[in-house]
């Protein structure tokens, strides 16, 4: 199989021509070949039938003679047959060697003109035993002296002999015939290969040449090469093949330069296909329709990136916008506006507000570019009020290609003119209308760039709203901030005033405090009496009451006047007229109250005067001084003997002077005379007089800087009554005693007269005593003792 | 939390320790209660302030200001203004200047209260004016002299009653429009006293409790009104001698409407309603 396979792949690779050299003659000469055999083959088996049929008619021949010979002789094959039969068999039937025969069953042969008595092969003889046909030939091996024999054994089986007829035929004898057939075949043979040979070289080459030239010009085509025609004469297959090619060419040439031209984008370049299969033509043309549409397309495209950019970048633009500004809706209207126009190369535009307020609801003419709107040059719109109005109301774009007459124009350095469109656009936010936007323009607007309008205008809407709300959030927290600072400040401020409030209050009650002291002193100690200015008394304390002996009823409403004692009154009146001009005055009035009271009273009277100096009250305040007066009068009496008495002073005054002399000489007599001692209140003796060593003969030192309890004898002897002694003398009680002592063997009586001193408090001071040498002296005593008193009273009066 | 007598004490000698303000003679009650009301808005304890006290000058400054009570108004007590009208200014009538001392002017309504009259008066010119408070905040103000309007509307009426009106005389009535003086903004929510008023007083800062006397010059009217509510007894009298002292003989002294002399110097001054003439 493989190298099957190996020669058919070199086969396929040979060219053709060789191919034809090398395998097509050789096909042809071995099939002559073939073919001679084949019919050698088959004559062969022709004439070995024939040659069966001939020796079978051949035995039925022989049947016939034996039947003839049988009949007469009957009684099977006999030896009288076998003689009889002799002469037919002599002879071979149709060659040399086949000798008709007649074989029994077991293979004997019974008749044959060399071969009787001898037996068939024993394979022939089985073959036919096998046999069921009683007729029928088939091949054996003959075994011979000296060689061996393929042989066709016919037969026929022959009853009354019980044994076969048969024709042993050689087919080499059969066959010598057909031995100078073939040698004639085989030069035929020969001659006609070599013919087939010749003839199909001379066929292909000129083919294998052209087909050559054709393949050249394939080649180039495959590369791509665009070849010129190919020229044959010939209108065999292989020329129309080489047709086809030129017109191929033809064809890819002008494919080609369609192709180019519309690589060249040259669209419209005629073309027809090469017929209405040429699949490239159609596929080209298709392509050529598919650009067209496609350019179609792509400017389609374009203008709609165009319009998309010009969108988005407007949207972006103003978006920007819309985000700077939004704290100053009229910063915000300028700035939009006017790149709103701008960015539809407009002419004028205006943006309107919408406004709501409780009664009214109105647009208001926010901001406007190159805005000259002739008709309506307010700017405040109501609801539904022209188109602007119309539009905000109805919450839809309003386009106008028409406008009417005098409604808006453009005016510039050169004229006025009408815009040829008119586009109102509300600013609305999920059909909350905020504004409108109204943009007017000498060139129409496209659908598309009033899409973009009412876009934008969406935008707006929702600044606005924002822009609004954050307005009216910052003014609302600015006021809430402010009303709070306020509230802050003014609280503070009432808090102050409630302080100022709290501390004068305290300042007032301490005050009344004090005013509450003084006129409850007043109504307590002193009398008090309030009086109109007419001189009505309008009240009065107890004390006075009391003084005058009517009750408070009897007072009220009573001319005080009257109370005055009538000598007194006329002086009163010019009391009355200074009091009633703002004075003070004080004055003693002699007042006459119920039964006959008879007082004397020391007031002080004073105006009650407001803010304005108006008098108000006139408020009394005395005291009773009658007893003070009485006594005044008295003193009065007195006072005039006093005056004498004052002379007899004088005079007496002299006599003091004179008397202090006395008294000097007084004292020294009594330090001569008496015993003095001076004590402190705590008894400490600071002072001992000559007197006092002479008499009790303790000196001076012994006694001064010791205190009298250590000294004294009734201290030591009798401490109570020296305490009763000292303590009365501590009470300011003089106190005298007397004792005696032995001074020198004598008896000494002394007097003593202890006297406190008190200073101005009252308080203990000193204590002086005098004592007295009672038991030589005893009758100067009493003088001595009119003595002291003139001293004391002369120390008072000092 | 309640202030202390001792809290106070406490206080007061911090202040005093490091400034020279001293708050010892001020009245116990109303101080404690400023204190309880610092201590409130401050949301601090005594500590905490007076630590801060001692280490912030600004905070002392700033509790020093909000100690002190500011209140005033303009034409404050018409029957005061009356009274000064009718009584106390026309003494000056014959003078050639006329010395005035606000001790304690606040927010300085009454400093341009009794300019307004001495204009209707006529003697504007002759005066000069002179206005202390211990707080500097209020000095501003007073400088400034813009008030609220809304919140004290008062003082429009108070200038009907003192100016346009006479309580002696109802049927005299003085048209005196309020642009002569004031500037009004509603919208700012503003009254704002005219200039040739603001540009004429001399405001400075001034502590009665110590400075005495700080113009070299005698007055012929101090007011001093609803000051020494805030003083103790003691402290009225040393302000009371002060202004004795600094007063030409026959001046006059002008106190609140709750407030008189009592004690020692009372007999050095005859009153006159709220005013007090020296002998």
């Amino acid at each position: 199989m493989n190298e099957f396979r190996l020669i058919m792949k070199l086969f396929k690779n040979i060219k053709l021509g060789q191919r034809v050299q090398f395998f097509v003659i050789p096909l042809i000469a071995v099939l002559f070949i073939f073919a001679g055999l084949t019919l050698n083959i088959m004559s062969k088996k022709r004439v070995l039938e024939a040659a069966q049929l001939q020796a079978s008619v051949y035995i039925d021949k022989t049947i016939q003679l034996i039947d003839i010979v049988e009949n007469k002789t009957g009684k099977g094959f006999t030896t009288d047959d076998r003689v009889e039969l002799k002469s037919y068999f002599q002879s071979p039937a149709f060659y040399t060697t086949d000798f008709p025969s007649i074989v029994s069953l077991t293979g004997e042969y019974l008749l044959h003109i060399l071969r009787e008595g001898q037996r068939i092969p024993l394979s022939a003889l089985n073959k036919l035993k096998s046999k069921s046909e009683k007729q029928g030939a088939f091949l054996y091996t003959d075994f011979t002296d000296n060689s061996t024999e393929e042989r066709l054994l016919c037969y026929k089986f022959y009853e009354p002999y019980n044994a076969y007829i048969t024709i042993s035929i050689s087919p080499k004898e059969t066959l010598a015939p057909l031995e100078n057939n073939r040698r004639v075949l085989i030069l035929i043979i020969i001659f006609s290969s070599i013919m087939a040979a010749l003839a199909v070289r001379y066929m292909i080459n000129p083919v294998v040449r052209n087909v050559n030239l054709v393949n050249i010009k394939l080649r180039q085509l495959a590369n791509g090469d665009l070849p010129n025609h190919l020229k044959i004469d010939s209108s065999d297959e292989v020329g129309l093949m080489v047709n086809s090619l030129n017109k191929l060419i033809d064809g890819l040439k002008q494919t080609t330069t369609f192709a180019r031209e519309i690589g060249h984008n040259k669209l419209e370049f005629q073309y027809k296909p090469l017929s209405d299969k040429d699949e490239l033509g159609t596929a080209l043309l298709e392509m050529r329709d598919n650009l067209k549409r496609a350019n179609l397309e792509e400017l389609r495209r374009k203008e709609e990136d165009n319009i998309r950019s010009w969108t988005n970048s407007g949207l972006a633009t103003f978006g920007d916008i819309l985000r700077q500004n939004n704290n100053n809706l009229n910063l915000l209207a300028d700035s939009i506006i006017q790149n709103l126009v701008n960015y539809l190369e407009a002419n004028q535009g205006g943006i309107f507000i919408y406004n709501e307020s409780d009664s009214d609801r109105y647009l208001e003419l926010l901001s406007a570019f190159a805005y000259n709107r002739k008709k309506f040059v307010e700017k405040v719109i109501q609801l539904g009020e022209g188109l602007v109005g119309t539009c905000a109301q109805e919450k839809n774009t309003i386009y106008l290609k028409e406008i009417p007459e005098n409604y808006i124009t453009i005016t510039s350095g050169l004229g006025e003119a009408t815009p040829t469109s008119l586009l109102i656009v509300p600013l609305k936010l999920e059909d909350n209308i905020f504004g409108v936007i109204e943009i007017a323009s000498f060139r129409e607007f496209k659908p598309f760039e009033i899409e973009f309008v009412e876009k934008i205008g969406e935008s707006i809407a929702s600044t606005l709203f924002s822009v609004k709300n954050s307005i009216r959030t910052k003014i609302l927290l600015e006021q809430s901030q402010q009303q709070r600072e306020e509230m802050a400040a003014q609280e503070e401020e009432m808090r102050q005033n409630m302080e100022e409030m709290q501390a004068t209050q305290e300042e007032m009650s301490r005050k009344n405090v004090e005013l509450e002291v003084v006129t409850s002193a007043i109504n307590q100690a002193l009398l008090s009496m309030t009086l109109s200015e007419d001189g009505y008394i309008v009240d009065s304390n107890a004390n006075f009451q009391i003084l005058l002996g009517y009750n408070k009823q009897e007072l009220d409403g009573r001319l005080f006047f009257e109370l005055i004692h009538s000598e007194q009154r006329s002086g009163f009146n010019n009391l009355w007229e200074q009091v009633l001009i703002g004075q003070s005055v004080n004055e003693t009035l002699h007042i006459v109250g119920n039964n006959g009271v008879d007082k004397y009273v020391m007031t002080s009277i004073s105006p009650g005067i407001d803010d304005m100096g108006m008098i108000v009250k006139i408020f009394l305040i005395g005291q009773d001084i009658t007893e003070t007066k009485k006594l005044e009068l008295m003193a009065q009496k007195q006072a005039d003997a006093i005056e004498q008495n004052i002379i007899e002073l004088q005079m007496e005054q002299e006599l003091s002077a004179q008397r202090e002399k006395d008294m000097e000489t007084l004292l020294k007599a009594l330090d001569q005379n008496c015993l003095v001692t001076v004590l402190e209140p705590d008894g400490l003796i600071t002072y001992i007089n000559n007197k006092n060593v002479e008499v009790l003969g303790d000196s001076k030192e012994d006694i001064e800087g010791k205190h009298l309890q250590d000294l004294d004898y009734n201290a030591k002897n009798n401490p109570k009554e020296f305490k009763i002694f000292w303590d009365n003398l501590h009470k300011g009680i003089k106190q005298s005693r007397e004792f005696s002592l032995t001074v020198n063997s004598k008896i000494v009586w002394i007097q003593e007269n202890y006297t406190p001193v008190m200073d101005q408090n009252g308080a203990l001071y000193k204590i002086i005593n005098i004592g007295f040498d009672i038991s030589e002296n005893k009758l100067k005593e009493a003088e001595m003792v009119k003595l002291i008193s003139q001293l004391k009273d002369l120390k008072d009066k000092k | 939390m309640q202030v202390t007598d001792q809290d106070l004490q406490y206080f007061v000698t911090a202040i005093k320790g490091v400034s020279k303000y001293d708050f010892s003679e001020y009245s116990d009650k109303s101080l404690k209660r400023r204190l309880q009301k610092i201590l409130e808005d401050y949301n601090i304890d005594l500590t905490t302030l007076i630590t801060n006290i001692r280490v912030d000058k600004n905070f002392l400054e700033k509790i020093v200001k909000e100690i002190t009570v500011n209140t005033t108004e303009l034409f404050r007590d018409p029957p005061v203004w009356h009274l000064m009208r009718s009584r106390i200014l026309p003494r000056f009538k014959n003078n050639k200047t006329i010395n005035i001392w606000h001790a304690g002017c606040s927010t300085g309504q009454e400093v341009y209260s009794l300019m307004i009259m001495l204009n209707e008066m006529g003697m504007l010119d002759k005066a000069k004016i002179f206005a202390t408070d211990l707080n500097v905040d209020v000095l501003d103000a007073a400088k400034q002299g813009t008030y609220k309007y809304r919140f004290n509307l008062g003082y429009l009426d108070n200038f009907d009653k003192v100016i346009k009106q006479n309580p002696l005389n109802f049927e005299e009535y003085n048209e005196v429009p309020y642009e002569k003086y004031f500037d009004i903004d509603k919208v700012k929510d503003t009254i704002t006293m005219k200039k040739f008023l603001t540009e004429k007083p001399i405001f400075r800062k001034h502590d009665l409790v110590v400075d005495g006397n700080i113009f070299f010059a005698k007055f012929d009217l101090i007011l001093c009104r609803n000051v020494i509510i805030y003083f103790n007894y003691s402290l009225q009298n040393k302000v009371f001698e002060l202004f004795h002292t600094n007063l030409y003989p026959k001046g006059v002294f002008l106190l609140g409407m709750h407030e008189t002399i009592l004690g020692p110097w009372a007999n050095k001054f005859e009153r006159l309603g709220q005013a007090y003439v020296k002998k």
